[in-house]
């Protein structure tokens, strides 16, 4: 495989509230490889965004990582991002990683014009040939399929909400990051201009090969973005592998209920089946395995000891203490269907 | 898939968009709020017990005992007021006049021009409340991001406790606290000394020793208004602030990397200025009117001071003249807040009317 990009290893997060910890992502493993697209998926509150955020120091100050390390290449230097200083973070933010953040409607300033915000951010990063980054900037509104000229021109409330997504997604690649996150970059979008999106993002990205960390409950848009993908439960990482994987090979029982949980087209069961039961409560999550009381497969095992998150094929991990049983069920399943 | 922004192309005839034109609509309907308290306040202070001719009359037999009848022929004769002409008719003189651009004479300085006594008192007062007004709004805005950053810090805790408190003392008692506590108390200035708008040992004129004189006159009320008005302005800029940075757009900002000085300014705090801005246009056209108690609390002869002593003598004219010009400014301020507001957010700009 290509040269890794990012290397998050054990990273845990905690966020400090009254009545004690909230530990929002436990030791976090994975490499991120030059132009792949992961996609990170989990319900609510799982921890994706939690570990995006500290990848560019953008925690609420409430957060406190207990732990890990960051390893971030360029040029062949390796870097500890939880090392950088303050000076040396502002200006990994968008030159290096660039986040484009759920909910586009608001990401730029009122009062400024679009062409204004291009040229701060492209400033604030040295960038000081101003028509080099007018010219930048209209290539890429090109790109992502907007009206360059007038589109620099408007103020954020003249750009529809499509319009908005797509100008950030400009902005985003910019300064020519390494890796782009997108938290949520479809949501509140109808499905056309979700659709519109998702062909922008990779024709951007097989041009500029950046790589893509993608955070989403979606897990069709998830299936399509992503060449490997990463389930995500009460804050820890329960599976890895490549899309085919995941979608069609799951080894730990949450990537398979999420699947049940999502209507198939070529399925005419009349009910979905939901994962019973509610998210675990992370300041005081349950002992041995986490999922282990929403988990068909529980056995007692279960209760007591956590499972490692190991390799159980090439390129394939899984946190389970019964993966086989996860194999034979899913077998049965969809040999039904 | 080439998005259009332009808008449809204007196709209304010239007539229909002189009619609909934002800022034309506006004036009118300004012109029209100042015709309505112009009415309002001719026939409301008519209706106060006393009139300029009865309020001379009892001061001339009081100080120099003459009987009712000599009194009151002395005071009609001096005096170009009928106290028995009909209101109606006076209304209607009155507005001619001023359509004609003439508010009239006073009644009770006969021979001086209402315009010129205005013109005599104005400036004190628009130098003397405009400062504390400038002095107040930015200080005011500079504390209120300053506790809104530090917000839930001591910082923020100071700030806001004594904005708090100050807010609730209205400058009048800020006035009778100032006099009494350095003036008489302490004895830190002069109380006699501070009286009017300048020393009259030094006469008017662009030289230093009067503008030292008029700023020295003028430092108890320009301090007694920032007083009273200081807390809402820290109040208000803290709140806006604080929900500005609660902004996506912020944030981003931040993940930008853009400077913080940088996000200071042109994210957050020209954002969270702009309902400021509002309140401060609006604030302009109450500069004008001053305030009377603090005027008088001063002897500070500016237009609150002078509308004072013309109500005290029943000068209707005066008075007219002097809430002539205080409500065009209310009413003109806010309509400047209006168009400002529309200049500084693009988001309210009326289309068609650039």
């Amino acid at each position: 495989m290509s040269e890794v990009v990012l290397s998050v290893q054990d990273v845990s997060i905690v966020y400090r509230v009254s009545r004690g910890q909230v530990k929002a992502s436990q030791h976090i493993s994975f490499d991120l490889h030059k132009g792949e697209s992961l996609a990170l998926i989990g319900e609510s509150g799982s921890g994706k965004t939690t570990v995006s955020l500290s990848f560019i120091d953008m925690l609420p100050s409430a957060a406190k990582i207990t732990g890990g390390k960051v390893l971030y290449t360029r040029d062949g230097k390796t870097e500890n991002i939880f090392e950088f200083s303050e000076a040396r973070m502002r200006d990994f933010r968008w030159h290096d990683c660039a986040m484009v953040f759920q909910g586009a409607q608001n990401a730029f300033n009122p009062v400024l014009k679009i062409k204004e915000q291009f040229l701060d951010t492209a400033r604030a990063h040295g960038w000081r040939d101003k028509g080099k980054v007018i010219k930048r900037t209209l290539e890429l509104l090109r790109l992502v399929r907007l009206d360059p000229e007038r589109t620099l021109e408007s103020f954020p409330h003249e750009l529809s909400g499509g319009m908005k997504q797509r100008t950030l997604l400009a902005l985003g690649v910019l300064l020519d990051p390494q890796v782009v996150i997108l938290d949520e970059p479809t949501t509140a979008l109808d499905i056309l201009t979700q659709r519109a999106i998702i062909e922008v993002l990779k024709e951007m990205q097989s041009r500029l090969g950046f790589s893509i960390i993608f955070i989403s409950h979606d897990l069709a848009l998830a299936a399509e973005m992503a060449d490997r993908v990463a389930t995500m439960y009460a804050g820890e990482m329960v599976e890895l592998g490549s899309t085919q994987h995941i979608f069609y090979e799951p080894l730990h029982p949450y990537s398979l209920g999420l699947l049940q949980s999502v209507p198939r087209l070529s399925q005419d069961k009349d009910e979905l089946s939901s994962i019973k039961g509610n998210p675990p409560d992370l300041i005081d999550p349950p002992s041995g395995c986490k999922f282990h009381p929403r988990c068909p497969f529980a056995q007692e095992l279960c209760n007591q000891e956590e499972p490692v998150f190991k390799e159980h094929e090439p390129g394939h991990f899984a946190a389970c203490h019964f993966t086989e049983n996860v194999i034979e069920a899913r077998a049965n399943l969809w040999k039904k269907d | 898939m080439i998005q259009s922004l332009s808008g449809p192309v204007d196709t209304r005839p010239w007539w229909q968009k002189l009619v609909q034109n934002y800022t034309l609509r506006t004036f009118v309907q300004s012109l029209f709020t100042v015709w309505a308290v112009i009415t309002f306040v001719f026939f409301l202070i008519r209706l106060m017990p006393g009139n300029p001719v009865e309020i001379y009359v009892n001061y001339l037999m009081n100080t120099e005992n003459l009987t009712y009848q000599d009194a009151y022929n002395r005071a009609a004769s001096q005096f170009k007021f009928d106290p028995d002409a009909s209101v109606v008719q006076q209304y209607f003189v009155y507005l001619g006049q001023l359509l004609r651009g003439d508010m009239g004479e006073s009644i009770t300085s006969t021979g001086t021009k209402v315009s010129s006594q205005i013109l005599r008192y104005l400036p004190w007062t628009v130098f003397c409340v405009g400062s504390a007004l400038l002095i107040s709004f930015l200080l005011g805005m500079l504390l209120g991001m300053l506790a809104a950053y530090f917000r839930n810090t001591w910082v923020d805790n100071v700030i806001s406790f004594l904005a708090s408190i100050v807010s609730a003392v209205p400058d009048y008692i800020w006035a009778i606290l100032i006099l009494i506590i350095f003036g008489v108390q302490l004895k830190w200035f002069n109380v006699g000394d501070m009286r009017g708008t300048y020393d009259p040992a030094t006469p008017p004129g662009f030289n230093l020793p009067f503008i030292l004189s008029a700023l020295q006159h003028a430092i108890l009320p320009i301090t007694t208004y920032v007083l009273g008005s200081i807390g809402r302005w820290v109040l208000a800029m803290r709140g806006s602030t604080t929900s500005t940075l609660g902004e996506d757009y912020v944030n981003i900002a931040r993940a930008r990397g853009l400077k913080q000085n940088r996000i200071m300014t042109a994210y957050v705090g020209r954002n969270a200025a702009l309902p400021l801005f509002t309140l401060l246009a609006i604030s302009i056209g109450f500069v004008l009117g001053g305030s009377v108690i603090v005027e008088e609390a001063f002897v500070y002869k500016g237009l609150g001071s002078f509308l004072f002593w013309s109500i005290s003598q029943r000068d209707y004219t005066s008075m007219q003249g002097v809430l002539l010009i205080i409500t065009i400014a209310v009413v003109f301020s806010n309509m400047l807040a209006d168009l400002l507001y529309s200049r500084l957010d693009p988001r309210v700009r009326v289309t068609g009317d650039k």
